[in-house]
């Protein structure tokens, strides 16, 4: 009996079941489970797969708008941007296999997030990162810079998706807990049909195509579930290897038999692999598999069927199609150098059956694994602001110390290793503040912007949850672009620290909060937890993706000065104020959000984005006003300004404010921006000049501080080549 | 006129970012897939677009320069047809011995993506005669060119040299971002004309190369 | 048959890899005077006679395993 105990316990480990939910599974099955289903629901009753701590906060987001066609619970969302267009889109975290193995990682996480896409039947069009490194000091920290940025340059590049945006950032709570988060967009033009994950049609054929299956990633849905230990090196086997040229045919092959509508369902074989997809599919159709999995293609024939179920192998794609038309998907699979193999069919039950050389080793209800999984409410707090304060005591930031500062360093070093204009769509790219892409068949922009500061969210994480979605926001509408969905990767530490989860709860309200007033729904996303390592958890770090829609391409703000003799506006909103030390690090904030005014801001912002006169625009973020003045000057322009009215703190040119907005045009189009409803307040900072940047009468030489910013990365990261 | 022929190999990925340039200039793009021969005399021009043909695995170009497509593509360059390889297309005609030298890895072992100047020089079809300085985007991981001494001074003295750098992004040889065979008909080069046709791209000197499809 | 093509570098021409492994050995106090990185390619051909394995493989190398603008490749019996 103890010898019995101690197995199960074992068992109950090896599979990261807990002993309530192997006592539901009994409840379930009414009856112990046995064989591979102890795989089965370790897989699919992952946080990674199953959100079983973070699903009751998620239906806080609104994911509706009049525009929204597919939402969660889809492999990505889709938006309607009439005249025939939709975009899919979503963001993916690749977090723990990026620590263990940057290269692979990172690569394998754009690979995910790429099929994501094109498993519904749209061309992915553009990639974007979001990535959170810890101190360039850290341990192992510049090699996995290094691999990080290579890795997903390795992969975007040869698949042929330009990585048109990215954000990066640096802090010591990420040393042992670096974020790689993924974000494909993709196109449908006229006709395209958008494919769904659901399994239909007693009889049809249940297909399997793309990459053989090997080892790979075997219990990687588990392990994303769960915190560092300290030797995570060892876990170092389970690493799936990416192949971009391989992804690439999938890509062709793929949307060439769902263009030809030859497809029922399809679905990516992800985290989990051949389990999740199988199980999802059947039970978002309502309907049963037979499944052989002898007839999975193999790399390595030693391996047994619990492998097969796990294995994460990469480019490898499920899909159900009627019998008669198994010929001509084979064709075109032919065509690109690829094979599909018919592994099983849809039966009228409701079961997933699964046979290993025509023995039934397992028949399960796919609805027991996923919809029946456990849903964790995990205790937190209301949230109290801890930094807010009635007074700021600013201490000034010298522009150049800020652009020297690994915060605010030049970020070149990483794009300019991505290809930001393949596909011929590209009309600004990771050099501006939005990237933006051309809609080639109606001509309109599509504007793609992450979100999410750390610096924000901590000094307060509610305040952090707004300000992932309406700092993007007012990034797109500096340009003239309507934000119109979102995507979300909300990266925080173990949901089971209570003070972890009131974080994730309150910044989640406020995300949800700000997307309500924005009309701009949360379409798709993923959670990610458990990123602690000994007990050290990350900052709070809930990324979004954001994308707009602008009637046209022509003339859309630069985010540098274009024209000596320009007027400087500033544009700012009453609200919420930062305040820092002289390390530009933000200490506390005062005043409140008004997210209705900052609503309005974002209309009129859209109106002077698309102002003809309106030659340059730029949100004021990190260090304020001073460094925000520098990032706009060229090599030959540069800035005359000075102290006025606005100027209430003793750091006026290094406090920030929630939220301002640098405009430059002619004089006159100052009353075009007094004509705002938002209640912002515009000043005159000064002109746009030919010279160096002069604030209050101090010279500051361009050439020596755009040499301070672009040598910045370089002292920082010397190890790098 | 005859259509423009675009090969696609596995692995080609500039080969839409070509049709559209294409087209764009008033010309019908035409597909030629790797694995088929063509009639030579059906084109009026053909393009070998750039990407990671076969991944880019072995050496970059060498196996899709085996392709039965590169048979045609060297019966139409034989027969003084003009033919252009941009990026990986350079390198597959270099590799398919079309075109002169090789391209290896960036001295930085790095993919570079940027804008930079070139000065154009020499004498060929896919040139425009207006002479001043071109402004395109690079993209490669691989875009050293590479040659002999003795090839080298051959290049210079014929006049094959058509595309130098302004600011040399990958250390190639006397800053060579072009080079053509020596009849002039078969050119390569490692930026991407057809990223730069429209002002929206960021610029349009790609129509001073792709242009030339037009006479 | 087995037969590896090993695949280096020139002498002559640039081998950043090479360079790279230079630096880094350096660095770690394990200087050498040269590193040259190349390729390995095994090949498992159908013959059982050698000197006809051989051949095969050399005819494979020239035409396409290898580039002698930047190339240079030896073969090897491994069995």
């Amino acid at each position: 009996m103890v010898s019995e105990m101690n197995e199960l316990k074992d068992k109950l480990k090896k599979y990261r079941l807990s002993v309530s939910e192997y006592e539901q599974i009994q409840k379930l099955l009414g009856r112990d489970p046995e064989g591979v289903e102890f795989a089965l629901f370790s897989a699919l009753w992952s946080e990674h797969c199953s959100y079983k701590s973070s699903r009751v906060q998620l239906k806080k987001f609104a994911q509706k708008s009049k525009r929204v066609l597919q939402s969660m619970g889809e492999n990505a969302g889709v938006i309607d941007l009439g005249q025939g267009e939709k975009v899919a889109f979503k963001m993916e975290s690749h977090n723990h296999p990026s620590f263990i193995e940057p290269y692979q990682g990172a690569a394998t996480g754009v690979g995910g997030i790429l099929r994501d896409i094109f498993t519904m039947g749209a061309r992915p069009i553009a990639l974007a990162n979001f990535l959170c490194f810890g101190d360039p000091k850290a341990e192992r920290m510049q090699s996995i810079v290094e691999g990080v940025v290579a890795g997903i340059s390795g992969y975007g590049n040869c698949v042929g998706v330009p990585t048109i945006t990215g954000q990066t950032e640096f802090h010591s709570s990420y040393n042992t807990n670096v974020l790689v988060n993924a974000l494909a967009v993709g196109l449908f033009t006229k006709d395209d049909p958008v494919v769904t994950s659901q399994a239909s049609g007693v009889g049809n054929w249940v297909v399997y195509v793309g990459a053989k299956t090997g080892r790979d990633g075997v219990h990687g849905a588990s392990m994303a579930s769960e915190s560092f230990a300290a030797d995570s090196a060892s876990k170092r086997p389970t690493i799936q290897i990416g192949d971009p040229f391989l992804e690439k045919l999938l890509i062709e092959s793929c949307i060439e038999v769902m263009k030809e509508n030859l497809v029922v369902a399809i679905q990516d074989m992800g985290a989990a692999g051949l389990t999740s997809s199988c199980f999802e599919m059947a039970a978002k159709g309502n309907v049963g598999f037979k499944i052989h999995l002898d007839q999975v293609p193999l790399r390595d024939s030693t391996i047994g069927p619990e492998e097969i179920l796990l294995s994460e192998s990469q480019e490898r794609m499920l899909l159900v199609c009627e019998p008669g038309k198994f010929e001509a998907i084979q064709k075109v699979f032919h065509r690109w150098g690829l094979d599909a193999s018919v592994l099983g069919e849809i039966t009228a039950g409701k079961e997933v059956e699964l046979y290993w050389k025509k023995e039934l080793i397992s028949k399960i209800d796919p609805k027991l694994l996923t919809d029946n999984a456990p849903m964790y409410d995990r205790p937190f707090e209301a949230w109290k602001p801890k930094h807010k304060s009635e007074t700021l005591s600013a201490q000034p930031l010298a522009v150049e110390k800020a652009a020297a500062s690994v915060e605010g360093t030049s970020r070149r070093w990483v794009y300019q290793q991505y290809d930001q204009r393949v596909g011929g769509r590209t009309v600004r790219d990771c050099d501006d503040s939005v990237s933006v892409v051309k809609l080639l068949e109606s001509g309109r922009g599509l504007g793609l912007v992450l979100g999410c500061r750390p610096y924000v969210m901590r000094m307060d994480a509610r305040l952090g949850g707004y300000d992932a979605a309406f700092y993007p926001s007012l990034e797109l509408s500096a340009k003239g672009f309507q934000p119109l969905a979102m995507t979300d990767c909300l990266n925080f530490g173990n949901p089971e620290k209570p003070e972890i989860m009131t974080e994730f709860v309150a910044s989640v309200e406020a995300l949800a909060h700000a997307a309500r007033v924005l009309d701009a729904p949360v379409i798709s996303g993923n959670v990610s937890f458990y990123n602690e390592t000994l007990n050290q958890n990350i900052t709070s770090t809930p990324a979004t993706g954001l994308v707009g829609l602008r009637d046209n391409v022509d003339h859309i703000p630069r985010s540098e000065f274009t024209t000596a003799g320009d007027s400087i506006f500033l544009l700012r909103l009453p609200g919420v104020s930062f305040t820092g030390d002289q390390l530009g690090r933000k200490t506390a904030y005062a005043g409140d959000l008004d997210p209705d005014s900052i609503a309005k801001f974002m209309t009129d912002l859209q109106l002077l984005g698309n102002h003809r006169d309106v030659h340059s625009t730029r949100v004021v973020g990190k260090f304020g006003l001073g460094y925000t003045l520098f990032r706009m000057c060229g090599e030959t322009l540069g800035a005359t300004v000075e102290k006025g009215e606005w100027a209430k703190t003793p750091a006026p040119w290094s406090d920030e404010h929630m939220y301002e907005v640098l405009v430059c045009g002619p004089a006159n189009l100052e009353v075009a921006l007094r004509a705002n409803s938002s209640g912002a307040k515009v000043w005159t900072l000064g002109k746009v000049t030919a010279g160096d940047l002069i604030i209050d009468g101090e010279s500051k030489n361009l050439k020596g501080l755009s040499d301070a910013y672009v040598n910045g990365w370089r002292n920082h990261f010397a190890q790098l080549a | 006129m005859k259509p423009v022929g675009i090969t696609r190999f596995l692995g080609t990925n500039c080969d839409r970012d070509v049709w559209q340039a294409v087209e764009a200039l008033g010309l019908a793009p035409k597909w030629l897939w790797f694995e088929d021969q063509f009639d030579p005399s059906d084109y009026s021009a053909v393009v070998v677009p750039g990407g990671f043909s076969h991944g880019d695995y072995l050496r970059c170009g060498a196996l899709a320069a085996k392709a039965p497509v590169m048979k045609s593509v060297s019966e139409a360059a034989a027969k003084g047809a003009p033919v252009l390889g941009i990026c990986n297309g350079f390198q597959i005609l270099c590799e398919a011995r079309l075109l002169p030298g090789v391209l290896v890895r960036n001295e930085s072992r790095k993919f570079i993506d940027k804008w930079v100047t070139l000065a154009p020089a020499g004498k060929t079809p896919w040139l425009k005669p207006s002479g001043g300085p071109l402004r395109l985007p690079v993209a490669h991981g691989e875009g050293r060119f590479h040659s002999d001494a003795e090839a080298l001074k051959k290049l210079n003295d014929q006049g094959q040299i058509w595309l130098k750098y302004k600011d040399n992004p990958n250390g190639s040889l006397e800053d060579i971002a072009g080079v053509t065979n020596e009849k002039g008909n078969v050119a390569g080069l490692m930026p991407h004309p057809e990223r730069a046709i429209h002002d929206w791209m960021g610029g349009e000197d790609g129509r001073a190369i792709l242009g030339t499809l037009l006479s | 048959m087995k037969i590896g093509v090993k695949i280096l570098p020139r002498n002559e021409v640039l081998d950043t890899q090479g360079r790279a492994v230079e630096g880094t050995l350096k660095a770690h106090g394990r200087a050498v005077n040269q590193a040259r990185v190349g390729k390995y390619v095994q090949l498992d051909v159908a013959e059982t006679d050698q000197a006809k394995a051989l051949a095969k493989a050399k005819e494979i190398a020239e035409f396409v395993l290898y580039n002698p603008l930047i190339e240079t490749f030896e073969l090897e019996v491994v069995g």
